[in-house]
């Protein structure tokens, strides 16, 4: 996954929803600092989807901005110096939001991309 | 939350995020050194994967920054790149800014114009332009005003007006002796200025409380203007008398001074209540002599009731109610000649107001002064056109680099707008400064008499200006822009500087083609408006007053009563007659070409029973004897008045040839035959005089009567001398009869009599000289934009000339192939221009005299003006590339 933050369009809005969706969910399992919300990711998609540095911290920042996630700095497990972000209460409801959506657009793709299958073949 | 905190979420940290950053590359690259990397390694590693940190930073940033205030900071470094790449340029953005001034300037002078008649016609009034005038209309369709006791009767009864008043102008003599001046005045209604919603700078306005009975309300208002001209804004003039029409009356007050009365172009100083009209001598055509009986004399036309509407009415609900109500009063109380219906109309549209005439003369300035915008934005359009071809380079290398053809075409438009913003400015202050020329020209041209005209820049030009110079800027730089933002990218990067651009080419000669036209119009229209004013210079009055001078007077003025008057004008003819160099001499009431109306009175011929309806009122005269002569007016039939036809003598009148023909037949059969004036006594014809222009002179034939001075005494006169002397010293020689007859006499006005009637050019001047502006700019516009787009083509030629004259073509061939094709584009745009004036020039007829829309010496001019300076444009570019060096010209590129 290639995320390049330029100009925020319509065209990117469904990309930037599912980064944030992304994130959100990440730190649904506790506060985490941006290199390991990213190696997260990484893992969690068996590598497929790589969140670049320059996509992930104005996600961040948009999150932040709209209240999703707060960002304290504090100790990693090695000692390390990092900004950890967690999630709101409104982060979660967000996150909630967010899941019901993609469950459906992926269930329309699916629909699309199966339509011999009835619905309810499953 | 606290407020700081609050405010602190709405903004980024920049080095809380370039710390995060850090610790992002540093736990990163920990993580790899204990996965076995040599620390370096790790950096950099780390650092790859990040990716820009700058980038990634301003994205952060942007997360923060309001969409606006991100396209603002755009715009802003749009508008700052624009103002370098000008500067840069200098001719060019002087041009344009300069083309743009004159544009711009001339079209906001003429709806500064327009919008003063249209919206605000009477100053000092919130929304004067919706007052409503009702006037009454003959079968023959003339409009007649109204009198006092109609205008009453409509006043208690109306209920579509929320008030109802009558003015009427008047020209008043202030003061007694010497420094007696003629100025212009207002009899009005006492509900005037309470309608008009005008209040007293000092002292009180007119009330309703001055309109009660004839004679008893001696009072005045006088205007601001004339407070502080002639009593040096005495703050104790309220209570004071001043001497009007030898009467002596007291100031109630001092209107305020933005108000100048509702007689459009008058610069009226005198508001006298209508009751006291009778007493200073204003009889408004009534045959009643008593003050109360002129008031009640339903003959004697006086005004033109107006006011404005009750809310929701409208003009065909006031015309319904209106005629209602006159339908009424005419079963109730029959009259012989009243006008069979009344008209309901807006205010511009009174009778005989400035605004019917100077309306159709402003259109026809906006039209022309559309044109010279059109042609300015041709020239811009040409002069954008030329730098964007010299800016490929550029434009292709931002277009190499990335930048979007939007951000291209918006970077040229912002340039432009950078150009006509001060465009617009300077063309405002342009309106601003010659508006007050062009006033100063007309009040000087009307002088002595004082107009005034609402006339200022205000923010609503100020809007339009701005307005007319963006719209410029989208149409002079759109296309162009559109175009340099396709840039063929390859043949640029190539150096191959030929652009074989047919479009291009065929772009420039549209602009060329339309410069041409459209100048072509513009100087049809100018040359029609001066052929137009010489004509009427040149034009017949149907007398003669190159030698003759005119002096009024009115010996009212010194306190003579009739018999006195009587003998003091029989004296001074005799004193002026028998000094030197006095050809003839003779008095009258009033002179022609007055533009005015003067004097119309009701006519019996006897032996003719007018049609129902027809209304026989003519205007008329009392002359002295020997006036014919002396202003050169033939008579065609019979004498004319002699010193035997005085007082004593049988009624006598002479008509003129119109009068004649219409009701005779023939000049001839007019000697013997009676008619009446007025209510007098039956006339027999003496005399048949040729016509002349009487009130203007575009004016049809009109019938006219003429009175034996002595038979029809009036007070006031005009003495007319005529003599070979230069005028002027004919003018102060007439002065000084009168004062050694009566030093204390006023003179009212003393003038040669060509300079007296010339106020009834006025317009047909004013209108002239503007439209002469406007061609004269245009055409050097459209010379400038020509000059400008066929250099640069035979500039872009220098190669192909160079080849040519290698292969031994003459400079003299070059030059020819040039011309013909300069002059086969400018015959274009003529043929174009020609369909286009005369299918246009209609349009003119209503403010021409004397020639017609398709005057052949006009559009004969204009075509050589125009095809002369389009070969002139190709010439001389041509013969200095035909001059240059072939080798030069081919190494050219």
């Amino acid at each position: 996954m290639t995320l390049h933050s330029s100009r925020p369009d319509a065209r990117t809005d469904l990309l930037h929803g599912t980064l944030d969706m992304l994130i959100l969910r990440t730190l649904q399992w506790g506060p985490q600092h941006g290199y390991a919300i990213g190696q997260t990711i990484r893992a969690q998609s068996s590598d497929v989807l790589q969140v670049e540095a320059g996509s992930l911290y104005p996600a961040l920042q948009r999150l932040a901005k709209k209240g999703w996630v707060t960002a304290k700095w504090g100790q990693t497990g090695a000692n390390q110096r990092a900004k950890f972000y967690r999630l709101t209460p409104e982060g979660k409801k967000q996150l909630v939001r967010e899941e019901s959506r993609w469950a459906e657009l992926v269930n329309a793709i699916a629909r699309v991309m199966k339509p011999v299958a009835a619905p309810g073949e499953e | 939350m606290s407020i700081w905190s609050w405010l602190n979420r709405r903004r980024l940290d920049e080095a809380d995020l370039q710390e995060e950053i850090q610790a992002h590359l540093k736990i990163a690259a920990d993580e790899r050194m204990s996965d076995g990397a040599d620390p370096q390694r790790a950096q950099l590693e780390s650092l790859k994967e990040f990716g820009n940190v700058t980038l990634t930073r301003e994205a952060a940033h942007r997360v923060w920054t309001p969409r606006w205030l991100d396209a603002l900071h755009d715009q802003v470094s749009d508008v700052r790149y624009a103002i370098r790449s000008l500067a840069k340029d200098p001719v060019f953005a002087l041009t344009v800014v300069g083309v743009l001034t004159l544009g711009i300037g001339l079209n906001a002078a003429v709806f500064t114009m327009l919008k003063s008649i249209a919206l605000s016609p009477v100053a000092g009034v919130t929304g004067s332009a919706n007052l409503s005038v009702i006037y009454g209309e003959t079968s023959t369709g003339r409009e007649v005003r109204l009198s006092y006791p109609d205008y009453q009767y409509l006043r208690d009864r109306d209920q579509a007006f929320s008030g109802l008043f009558g003015t009427a102008l008047v020209r008043a003599n202030l003061g007694r002796g010497r420094h007696a001046r003629q100025i212009f005045g207002e009899v009005v209604t006492g509900n005037y200025f309470q309608v008009l919603g005008i209040q007293a700078e000092h002292g009180r306005t007119l009330l309703p409380s001055d309109e009660i009975a004839p004679g008893r309300h001696p009072v005045i208002a006088i205007s601001d203007g004339l407070w502080r001209r002639d009593f040096g804004a005495d703050p104790s003039i309220v209570g004071k008398t001043l001497e009007i029409n030898n009467e002596r009356l007291t100031v109630v007050g001092v209107v305020a001074p933005a108000f100048h009365g509702t007689t459009v172009v008058y610069d009226v100083e005198l508001y006298v209540p209508v009751m006291t009209a009778p007493q200073l001598g204003f009889k408004f055509g009534s045959r009643e002599s008593t003050p109360s009986a002129i008031l009640g004399d339903r003959s004697a036309a006086l005004f033109y009731p107006q006011g404005f509407l009750r809310p929701g009415v409208s003009l065909a609900n006031a015309s319904a109610h209106t005629d209602a109500l006159w339908s009424t009063l005419s079963h109730d109380r029959p009259l012989t000649d009243v006008a069979p219906r009344l008209r309901v109309v807006p205010f511009l549209r009174t009778p005989g107001g400035a605004p019917t005439f100077a309306l159709p003369m402003l259109s026809v300035l906006t039209a022309m002064g559309l044109l010279v915008l059109l042609i300015a934005c041709a020239n811009i359009a040409g002069l954008v056109l030329v730098r964007g071809v010299s800016r490929r380079g550029e434009i292709a290398l931002r277009l190499a680099l990335g930048a979007s053809r939007t951000r291209i075409v918006r970077l040229l438009i912002v340039e432009n707008l950078v150009l006509a913003i001060p465009g617009a400015l300077l063309g405002v202050a342009l309106a601003r400064y010659s508006i007050p020329l062009l006033v100063e020209t007309a009040a000087r041209m009307a002088a002595p008499e004082r107009v005034f005209f609402n006339i200022g820049v205000d923010s609503l030009v100020i809007g339009f200006a701005a307005l007319v110079a963006c719209g410029c800027a989208l149409v002079f730089g759109f296309v162009p822009a559109l175009r340099s933002s396709r840039v063929d990218l390859v043949s640029v990067i190539n150096e191959d500087a030929s652009p074989r651009g047919a479009t291009r080419g065929r772009l420039r000669a549209a602009l060329v083609v339309a410069q041409v036209a459209v100048s072509l119009l513009l100087l049809v229209g100018a040359g029609l408006a001066t052929r137009s004013v010489e004509a009427a210079q040149r034009a017949n009055p149907g007398f003669d007053q190159s030698q003759v001078t005119a002096v009024g007077m009115d010996v009212k003025q010194n306190a003579y009563d009739e018999p006195h008057g009587r003998a003091f004008y029989r004296h001074l003819l005799e004193v002026v007659r028998a000094d030197a160099g006095i050809e003839s001499a003779t008095l009258a009431e009033n002179m022609p070409m007055g533009m005015l109306d003067t004097r119309v009175q009701r006519v019996a011929i006897e032996g003719y029973e007018p049609r129902r309806g027809e209304d026989l009122a003519f205007m008329s005269n009392a002359i002295g004897s020997d006036y014919f002569h002396t202003l050169r007016i033939p008579v065609v039939a019979g004498r004319e008045f002699e010193d035997r036809d005085d007082e004593t003598a049988a009624p006598v009148a002479v008509v003129n040839n119109t009068l004649a023909v219409r009701f005779w037949g023939s000049a001839g059969s007019a000697i013997g035959k009676r008619v009446k004036v007025a209510d007098g006594a039956w006339r027999n014809v003496i005399g048949v005089a040729a016509d002349v222009k009487y009130a203007r002179i575009n004016e049809p034939p009109r019938p006219y009567i003429y009175l034996p001075f002595p038979q029809a005494y009036r007070s006031s006169m005009t003495l007319h001398t005529r003599g070979a002397a230069p005028v002027d010293r004919l003018v102060d020689q007439a002065r000084a009869n009168v004062a050694a007859l009566d030093p204390d006499l006023p003179i009212l006005n003393a003038r040669p009599m060509a300079r007296a009637t010339r106020g009834a050019l006025l317009f047909f001047d004013l209108t002239a000289t503007m439209l002469f502006v406007f061609g004269v700019t245009g055409m050097a516009l459209a010379a400038l934009g020509t000059y400008g787009l066929v250099a640069y083509i035979v500039k872009q030629s220098t190669h192909e000339i160079g080849i040519r004259m290698a292969l031994g073509a003459s400079s003299r061939s070059i030059v020819m192939a040039f011309l013909t094709r300069g002059l086969r584009l400018g015959t274009l745009g003529v043929a174009i221009g020609i369909l286009a004036a005369l299918g246009g020039s209609r349009f003119l007829g209503s403010v021409l005299f004397g020639v017609t829309a398709t005057d052949a010496t006009s559009f004969t001019r204009a075509l050589a003006i125009v095809l002369g300076g389009v070969g002139l444009a190709t010439i001389v570019p041509a013969w200095r590339a035909a001059r240059i060096n072939p080798i030069a010209a081919l190494r050219h590129q």
